[in-house]
């Protein structure tokens, strides 16, 4: 079986820097491509990179799973896996040289998030180093596993708070026989409820983007009964992002609007993008938090706080501490 | 599951002081439709569906989550295990109340709890109470033209809180997703009574996805009492499909080639010739009964999208040396397609006096390799098993046929499930695809994960629930070997 071999001789300097960081009491930092670590406040802490740590270990396209190491770029992957006609929905729509384990780590919502699901609900089996220097396999390589805990969920979104995610296996699926993005002046609310399932909705001040994903067939009736018009892909404001619950995302969206801020909604996943003045931001930010939310600044030299307000969570922080008992390990949003 | 000895069970053994305490205190504060433990109700909760049994100290059926609270905190005061339960259709023995070192726990049951707290149809959730059975909240949706995706066979009678503690899965999944899939957050009761709400409803999150570590915990974690869920709306457009093969082999490999086409299917349902025959004869869902395998399956979505899904299937089950193909030309004959699958536990119950229901996953691509592997293992055992099979998620469910009074059946029946786990184990699969590790598995799991990824697993479960109360034996390999448990059961089989 593949997940009881020996930890591979690669991730030995991992397991020696770790080591070393909870002899000395150092802090560590991740950094898998940098596009979202390198936007976030400077910290002190001695950077670990995944840069060495690239390529594709298993590819079986009959089986619709692909294991990589955490340091390969999505790019590599998604041209890889294109030549098969497959694709594992998780990429951001445009590259930023980021990686796998980034991707997995931040498990930041694309808009394609509405239909494709969550990133944690593609990852099938991951390998980490953890804080404490343990090289420890979870999950399996087949579509179904509930045996033991299920720490590829954790991994997922962690943010490299528990460990260095050194190889991941993910689902696959065929590429969508049709893709193509619409716009419309219908709000989004009623494109939600009036077409089946889209693949993403993105509203932004000027107008509803729509994609659809389907049968062309398909895509062309849903296109005629919503009155919607081919169009572009829209770009989206990068400063700052708000999280909220999907049911609050129009509150928040008419919050940047009064603010003045330029921004972008992902519709039924609760993400709000904005773009302004730095203080407008802030206060936009500390509005989003009453609101159940909370706001990730991706601008470095904007402000002067944590990226993120710091929650205080018990249970966390002990699930935390199981796999980094030391505290080498840096969540970057926390820095400061 | 191991043929390991067990001992007998401490039948109406004496209660300790802190027993008795927790069972005064208990009495009290429930009254006497929330507290049961005479020998009749003990014996009612020996058992969920699996072949494990043991005598547990008492039932507690709180019917609010105050309730609750009184219960676990006398539990964690006291230091008497517990048992989380809920319909009892597991099949890994997770809800059987073996304990450590001969004490008994107490089996708490949530089935009173069991109400659709919100229905939020703009924003397509539910917000349930864990004793909520499946089936009843995919009615309750149906109507506002909402569906709930996770449809475990089981899921007439399954709780939506089981589900969430075993990760379950169904006939979907493949396109779906399991269950963790459709959670949004879980609010888990800890033994001080307390409430934690795992949220996931926000698309990123501040803190770890607790949510996810929480589905699956097999009542290790603590007690779901509640859970936001995620609906659907229902599909326009349904295609279903059925092939017969003369081959288990030709069946196997449609499946890859549907895996491997341009449109994945939403459920892909395969089923043995012994299977098919045992159905006809109690459902008669019109499967061809001369056939080697069948397979059933399903696409969703838009018509264009779903007729080209089920052309595509026809050709390449034809192209694999289908000998029939039918396509359903309406809502009826659908309905009558899947009653065979979904018939399969009912006409085994009433063909065997026993059975033994397997639950393994090997990679779609050896999904032939294991078939055959598994009629072997039948035909060296002397054992008739019969295979359904998740077919598009690789995930075999043998069900190995047997008369428990024919003398020494039982080893064999034990040796080609354990024959059955680690040929699957072989073939790069795993142990347990939906139905859990339980204590069934449970000594699987080193063959599965090395000494220290069970180390990372203990931590984190003693992260969640430090109290060590919550179903102490169940999930990951002790070194106390097996509890007071035993495989048959004693009396009555139901
Ligand atoms: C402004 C901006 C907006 C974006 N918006 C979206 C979007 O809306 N949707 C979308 O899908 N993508 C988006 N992305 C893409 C995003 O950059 C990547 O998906 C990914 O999250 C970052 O990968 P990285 O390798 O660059 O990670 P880094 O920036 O290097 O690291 C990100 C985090 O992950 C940790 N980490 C990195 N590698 C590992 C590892 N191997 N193991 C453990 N932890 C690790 C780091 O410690 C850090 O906490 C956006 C990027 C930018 C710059
Ligand atoms: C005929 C048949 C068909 C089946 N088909 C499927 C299938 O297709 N897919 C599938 O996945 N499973 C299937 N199962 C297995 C079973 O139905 C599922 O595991 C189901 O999720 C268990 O739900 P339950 O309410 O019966 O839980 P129980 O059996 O009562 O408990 C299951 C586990 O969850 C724990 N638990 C229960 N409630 C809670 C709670 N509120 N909080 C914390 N822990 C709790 C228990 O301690 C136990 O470990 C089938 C079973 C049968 C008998």
């Amino acid at each position: 079986m593949s997940t009881s071999t020996a930890p591979p001789a690669e991730l030995a300097p991992v397991v020696d820097a770790f080591a070393a960081a909870a002899a000395g009491q150092r802090r560590l930092v991740i950094r898998g491509g940098g596009s979202v670590l390198d936007r976030l406040p400077p910290t002190d802490a001695e950077v670990v990179s995944t840069a060495e740590l690239t390529g594709v270990i298993d590819h079986r396209p009959e089986d619709l799973v692909v294991t990589v190491r955490g340091g390969t770029p999505l790019q590599e992957l998604a041209a890889l896996l294109a030549t098969h006609g497959q694709e594992c929905p998780i990429e951001p729509l445009a590259g930023h040289g980021s990686t796998v384990g980034g991707r997995v780590a931040a498990a930041l919502a694309g808009p394609r998030q509405l239909q494709a699901g969550r990133v944690r609900d593609w990852v099938l089996r991951v390998r980490m180093v953890t804080g404490d220097a343990r090289v420890v396999t979870a999950g399996g390589v087949t579509v179904k596993d509930v045996t033991g805990y299920d720490l590829c969920r954790l991994a997922a979104g962690s943010w490299g708070s528990l460990g260095l995610l050194a190889e991941i296996t993910l689902k696959l699926r065929p590429i969508p026989t049709q893709s193509a993005w619409f716009t419309t002046h219908l709000p989004a609310g009623r494109i939600l409820s009036t077409l089946y399932r889209p693949a993403a909705v993105v509203s932004t001040p000027t107008g509803t983007f729509v994609h659809l994903e389907e049968h062309p067939d398909d895509v062309a009736a849903q296109a005629t009964v919503a009155g919607l018009e081919p169009a572009a892909a829209p770009r989206w404001p990068t400063a700052a992002r708000a999280a909220v619950d999907p049911a609050r995302l129009r509150e928040v969206t008419a919050l940047a609007a009064s603010a003045g801020l330029d921004h972008t909604a992902f519709e039924g996943v609760g993400v709000c993008l904005v773009d302004g003045d730095a203080d407008a931001i802030a206060t936009f930010g500390d509005r989003v938090v009453r609101l159940g939310g909370h706001l990730l600044h991706l601008d470095a030299g904007a402000h002067g706080g944590p990226a993120r307000a710091t929650t205080t969570d018990a249970m966390g922080e002990r699930v935390r501490a199981a796999l980094d008992p030391h505290r080498i390990l840096l969540d970057p949003r926390e820095s400061r | 599951m191991e043929p390991a000895p067990m001992t007998a069970p401490r039948r109406d053994a004496p209660h300790t002081p802190a027993e008795s305490a927790l069972l005064a205190h208990l009495g009290r504060a429930l009254g006497s439709e929330g507290l049961r433990a005479s020998a009749l109700s003990r014996a009612t909760y020996r058992r969920d569906a699996s072949f494990l049994n043991a005598d547990p100290l008492a039932i507690a059926l709180p019917a609010t989550r105050d309730e609750l609270a009184v219960v676990l905190r006398a539990c964690r005061d006291h230091q008497v295990p517990f048992t989380p339960r809920a319909a009892g259709t597991g099949l890994a023995g997770g809800a059987t109340p073996t304990g450590v070192g001969g004490v008994r726990p107490l089996v708490v049951s949530v089935a009173r709890m069991d109400r659709l707290l919100e229905l939020d149809v703009v924003n397509r959730r539910a917000h349930v109470e864990p004793g909520m059975v499946n089936a009843r909240l995919g009615r309750a949706v149906a109507a506002k033209g909402l569906r709930f995706a996770p449809d475990p066979a089981s899921q007439i009678a399954a709780t939506l809180g089981g589900n969430v503690a075993t990760n379950a899965g169904g006939i979907h999944v493949l396109t779906y997703g399991v269950m963790s899939q459709h959670v949004l957050a879980v609010e888990l009761m800890d033994t001080d009574g307390e409430i934690h709400l795992l949220d996931g409803r926000l698309p990123e999150q501040t803190g770890l996805d607790l949510r996810g570590l929480s589905v699956g915990g097999e009542g290790t974690l603590g007690i779901v009492v509640g859970a936001w869920l995620r609906l659907l709306p229902a599909p326009p457009a349904i295609g279903t499909l059925l092939a017969g093969f003369d081959t288990l082999e030709a069946a196997a490999a449609t499946v890859g080639a549907l895996v491997t086409s341009d449109r994945l299917p939403d459920a892909v349902e395969l089923m043995d010739a012994r299977a098919i025959a045992l159905v006809e004869d109690y459902a008669q869902a019109g499967y061809p009964t001369d056939a080697a395998a069948v397979l059933l399956l399903e696409y969703e979505g838009l018509a264009a999208g779903v007729s080209a899904g089920v052309d595509t299937a026809a050709r390449l089950a034809g192209e694999h040396g289908a000998t029939e193909v039918v396509r359903a030309a309406d809502a009826d004959q659908r309905a009558r397609i899947w009653k065979g699958r979904k018939a399969v536990a009912g006409a085994i119950a009433q063909q065997a006096p026993d059975f033994f229901l397997q639950d393994v996953v090997v990679p779609r691509s050896r999904l032939g390799e294991m078939l055959d592997a598994v009629v072997a293992i039948g035909e060296r055992e002397g054992l008739i098993i019969l295979n359904v099979v998740h077919a598009g998620d690789g995930n075999l469910h043998p069900f190995v046929l047997f008369d428990r009074r024919e003398e020494g059946v039982l080893d064999r029946v034990f040796a080609a499930g354990h024959d059955i786990v680690t040929t699957a184990l072989a073939l790069d699969g795993t142990v347990t695809g939906e139905h859990g590790v339980g204590i069934e598995k449970r000594d699987f799991l080193s063959q599965v994960y090395t000494a220290d990824d069970l180390a990372v697993q203990q931590a984190v479960r003693r992260a969640m629930e430090p109290s060590g109360l919550a179903n102490p034996d169940k999930v990951l390999p002790t070194t106390v070997g097996c509890q007071e448990a035993r495989m048959v059961p004693e009396g009555a089989w139901v």
